[in-house]
């Protein structure tokens, strides 16, 4: 299924199929599970690391795809979260150049600061439509970083599966 | 002069999806009270595993309470059994009071207020972003649910639809920061202490009100109730109890901290009312973005 710019179709069907459970199990698992607790975005991370080991390019249309169907699943108006997602994919696909992809302590920062990255650009799009309450200073010191560090600390048992699972080309079944 | 082709085609293609994406929300936000044909087809598709895996999440959250909260229970079940033994006595007060009331109306004509027609429905769905407060019933547009419909429980008031899927749709509920509620306060029913229940960010789970005259007589206890303006929710729907007054932080009006009857946490099952009376004026009835801007800086 490969095209003429080598994007094969594979990973991102399995992405959108990956996305559908992560979104059904955040909405109705974990929204009852942890209740009034900051709910880690699964999502994010696994595009952020994906993003990380596939570059900008990739990544950037991983971000507007699971962006996509977390607006049709969350999201007050269409591409409110496809912006934020594409924004942090592509800042993750980029950084990733420079690092070394076997080593841990690369993506977790990488998802550490994708997280306050993601939560900002949702933090200026809410403010614009609606009007957010809380300042900008306290919406970070409250709940990004204690949501990137939330997410830094989830990359360490999650990043190894997804690296593994993309060495085993599970998200290409063409190539294995 | 600046010329484009300075710029590679990547950026360009990079600012040309931004750019599209923010008009997307632009347009999408502005009118969405009905899902296009791709997203009915989704969320269609995946309203019966929400509710299988919702199902799922409350019995492992039901467990999960149990097992952390058990002497918790244990004091909570002693003191409800008080709680009822009071209410008992009130309950008979009430119910003199309710045939009291019912004559009364009859005399004067006036039309049961309370008389609306409820659709239940089942909670499939929560926003797992902390951004807003939503959340998603299996019933839509096919069961007869239409945008701005009050969503209520037993205990009080919930929210309103404001999005509606052929089988599910979008509830925004009290605590979301983008509502505003005209309520009255129930003891004094003064049309001066009428103020707008707003979500409160700071103090999660608890609502605002604001714009209270200084004159305004409210107090801690007090049980806050929609005024029935607008002609979205229904008058007389407990909306909470006043914890804390204050003034605002311009010293000029009050504001009151409310913590809501209904628990957003646990909603499982909600009614949705399905025929208000319409009535011409309309605070709350505008949810495009537009219009909660225009609404938001009317108010403050």
């Amino acid at each position: 299924m490969d095209n003429e710019n080598g994007i094969t179709l594979a990973p991102y069907l399995i992405i959108i199929f990956l996305a559908v459970i992560l979104l059904v199990l955040e909405g109705s698992f974990f929204a009852l599970v942890f209740l009034r607790g900051i709910k880690p975005d699964l999502l994010l991370i696994v595009i952020v690391c994906l993003s990380f080991l596939w570059g900008e390019k990739k990544g950037m249309i991983l971000g507007i795809i699971t962006g996509l169907l977390q607006d049709i699943f969350f999201g007050p108006a269409i591409g409110f979260f496809a912006l934020a997602k594409m924004l942090s994919a592509y800042f993750s696909g980029l950084i990733s150049r420079e690092i070394y992809k076997d080593q841990i302590v690369g993506p977790m920062l990488t998802v550490f600061f994708a997280t306050i990255m993601h939560e900002s650009i949702l933090y200026m799009l809410v403010s614009f439509y609606w009007g957010a309450e809380m300042g900008f200073f306290v919406a970070v010191e409250s709940i990004f970083l204690f949501r990137a560090f939330y997410h830094f600390a989830l990359t360490l048992f999650l990043y190894p599966i997804i690296y593994k699972a993309d060495r085993a080309n599970f998200f290409n079944p063409s190539y294995r | 002069m600046l010329r484009l082709t300075r710029f590679s085609p990547k950026l360009l293609g990079f600012l040309a999806i931004v750019i599209l994406l923010l008009a997307l929300i632009n347009f999408t936000g502005e009118h969405r009270s009905r899902y296009t044909f791709i997203e009915n087809l989704v969320l269609t598709a995946i309203s019966p595993v929400q509710g299988f895996i919702s199902e799922l999440g409350s019995s492992a959250s039901d467990f999960l309470q149990g097992v952390t909260g058990y002497r918790e229970i244990l004091e909570e079940n002693r003191e409800l059994r008080e709680v009822l033994a009071a209410r008992d006595t009130y309950r008979q007060e009430l119910l003199e009071l309710q045939k009291e009331n019912f004559r009364l109306r009859e005399m004067l004509g006036f039309q049961e207020r309370t008389e609306y027609e409820l659709l239940p429905a089942e909670v499939i769905a929560r926003d797992p972003t902390h951004w807003f407060e939503t959340i998603t019933i299996n019933r839509g547009y096919y069961h007869g649910i239409e945008e701005k419909m009050a969503v209520v429980t037993a205990e009080g008031l919930v929210g309103n639809v404001f999005q509606v899927s052929r089988n599910t749709s979008k509830v925004l509920l009290l605590t979301d920061s983008r509502r505003a509620v005209s309520i009255l306060v129930q003891r004094s029913r003064d049309p001066g202490t009428a103020g707008i229940v707003e979500g409160y960010p700071e103090e999660e789970g608890y609502l605002r009100v604001i714009n209270l005259p200084p004159e305004a007589n409210i107090q801690s206890g007090d049980t806050i109730i929609s005024s029935g303006m607008g002609g979205v929710f229904p008058k007389g729907l407990i909306v909470g109890e006043v914890m804390e007054v204050g003034k605002d932080q311009y010293g000029l009006l009050q504001q009151a901290l409310v913590r809501p009857a209904v628990n957003f946490n646990r909603l499982e099952e909600v009614f949705i009312v399905l025929d208000i009376r319409q009535e011409e004026e309309n605070i709350e009835g505008n949810f495009s973005m537009e219009g909660q801007r225009e609404g938001r800086e009317s108010l403050l």
